[in-house]
């Protein structure tokens, strides 16, 4: 993904969490520590968008998306296919980066430092906002392996076990697996694999979790375990989750976003004012059905 | 327009509330004339049809769970699901006030204070109560602040009512020698029972207007 006009921080004022953004591994290109520095947003506010467009070559994806993301809560994306939602969640740790025909502008703060600054390094700033994906996708590796690999990539090999413990409990896996850690994850129920997936993605303690449509794969009974652990996680994690289901979206989340046709977000507010009186009446004709 | 079949389940829960709104509004109208009129056939009749009130508020409640269960409704149409599921028991209760009166008319025996104008009472919760269910249909929330406006004038015209029983009783002496005061007394009671039946039929009125305004506006000003 290319970046225009992307915009630079004000470097009036430092960020401390957001210098781990930085990478400072020589190994890795060794970019300048001293800028690691960036606006202030608000204490509330983790995630901020200013401004972002998207293209995929001559189609726009996302059209000026202005959007604050708190911390510590549930924010859900909903939106028609097609309407923006899981590109603007995959610029949020730049894996838009990997598709060529991608561009953006605007800014997209994490901590108040735009990750398209020049100094992020996208490994790192993916190691403070995990992901998970529709399908549950482990490594063909153990369970214990599944959860370690991340760690092992960090350099955090001490108190190994304890890590992949924590993770697991924290994933509410750990005591359908704790006998059985050597077995491989992909031998795991869907349900137990997605929880897998985001125990792997906790592990290295991200302070976002970013989740492309986490249950959508899984039958209503692993869902309501993933959407009870979602619950969960928002009191350490900031978590961001796209999905089609909005009765899902209405259960789980704090504050609700509506993307419409065109890269549109029509509509951001708390959930209970979303599904009970939105104020666009298009968001209204969406989510009662009468769109389209 | 997506979901047509939930739309015309929609549709056709407004079109029954209002069909509920319509019966019981005959039924008031029946149980007043009643009391005019002393009569005691018609009177039955509106304690008898009772029942069928009680069924179609069963069977509109089932509709309104069905909905909120099957079709997970949000938003303008939740908020319409919502009102009409309290509207329905605010119209049972006026039928059940409107069997008070049936049965008021049976027990009448005399007018012992003719002052007391209780179908002019009557007239202005009938006219509420279609005002109610008017801007639940037409979805005019200004009407809805009407309605609420009405039940002031109402609970004084009660108020006035009750005070003037009170007077004409004390300063009438009803209870002279000639006078069979059990009687009297128990058509006092029925009197005072009648005005604040009335005045409660006013009351539900004033619930539906305050659900209707919350399904048009999420406005919950008019609720208590």
């Amino acid at each position: 993904m290319s970046q225009e006009n992307m915009t630079t921080s004000d470097p009036e004022t430092t960020n401390t969490e957001s210098d781990q953004l930085i990478d400072t591994d020589p190994g890795r290109g060794g970019l300048d520590e001293s800028s690691g520095r960036g606006s202030v947003t608000s204490a509330n506010t983790v995630i901020e968008a200013r401004n972002v467009n998207v293209w995929y070559n001559d189609d726009q994806a996302l059209n000026d998306i202005d959007m604050r993301i708190p911390k510590k809560q549930v924010t859900a994306m909903i939106g028609p296919s097609g309407c923006g939602k899981s590109t603007f969640l995959r610029c949020i740790n730049r894996m838009n980066d990997l598709v060529d025909a991608a561009r953006i502008e605007g800014e997209l703060l994490f901590n108040g430092k735009n990750v398209y600054d020049s100094d992020v390094d996208p490994v790192a700033l993916r190691r403070r906002i995990g992901m998970v994906f529709q399908h549950p996708n482990p490594f063909p590796k153990s369970i214990y392996d599944n959860v370690a690999y991340g760690l092992r990539l960090q350099g955090k090999t001490d108190n190994m076990d304890q890590r992949v413990e924590d993770a697991l409990k924290s994933a509410a896996l750990w005591d359908e697996v704790k006998d059985r850690l050597d077995e491989s994850g992909t031998d795991l129920s869907g349900g137990q694999q997605q929880r897998l997936c985001i125990a792997r993605a906790i592990a290295p303690d991200p302070e976002v979790l970013l989740m492309d449509e986490p249950a959508s794969a899984l039958d209503p009974v692993a869902t309501s375990q993933v959407e009870d652990l979602i619950a969960d996680l928002a009191e350490e994690y900031t978590v961001v989750i796209v999905t089609h289901n909005m009765q899902q979206a209405a259960r789980i989340s704090d504050k609700t976003a509506v993307f419409l046709t065109g890269g549109e977000l029509v509509e951001f507010d708390d959930t209970q004012k979303i599904f009970e009186n939105p104020e666009s009446q298009r968001v209204e004709d969406y989510i009662t059905g009468k769109f389209g | 327009m997506a979901r047509l079949a939930y739309q015309e389940r929609l549709e056709n829960l407004r079109e029954d509330v209002l069909y509920m709104g319509e019966i019981v509004g005959e039924r008031l109208r029946k149980g007043l004339d009643a009391l005019e009129q002393k009569d005691a056939r018609l009177a039955e009749e509106v304690i008898e049809g009772d029942g069928e009130i009680n069924r179609m508020y069963l069977d509109l409640e089932q509709d309104c769970i069905d909905l909120l269960a099957l079709q997970q409704p949000v938003a303008g149409d939740l908020r319409f699901i919502a009102a009409s599921f309290k509207i329905i028991t605010d119209l049972e209760r006026i039928a059940d006030l409107a069997t008070n009166l049936g049965g008021y008319a049976m027990e009448a025996e005399k007018d012992v204070f003719p002052d007391v104008d209780i179908q002019r009472l009557g007239e202005t919760t009938l006219d509420m109560l279609e005002q109610s269910m008017n801007a639940y249909s037409s979805e005019d929330a200004e009407h809805c602040h009407d309605i609420a406006d009405s039940d002031d004038d109402l609970d004084a015209m009660c108020e006035a009512a009750s005070e003037l029983v009170v007077r004409d009783l004390l300063e009438s002496d009803p209870l002279d020698e000639d006078t069979n005061a059990e009687s009297v007394m128990r058509e006092v009671s029925r009197l005072l029972l009648t005005i604040r039946d009335i005045e409660r039929v006013g009351d539900h009125t004033v619930n539906i207007a305050a659900r209707t305004l919350y399904m048009i506006e999420n406005n919950d000003e008019l609720l208590y």
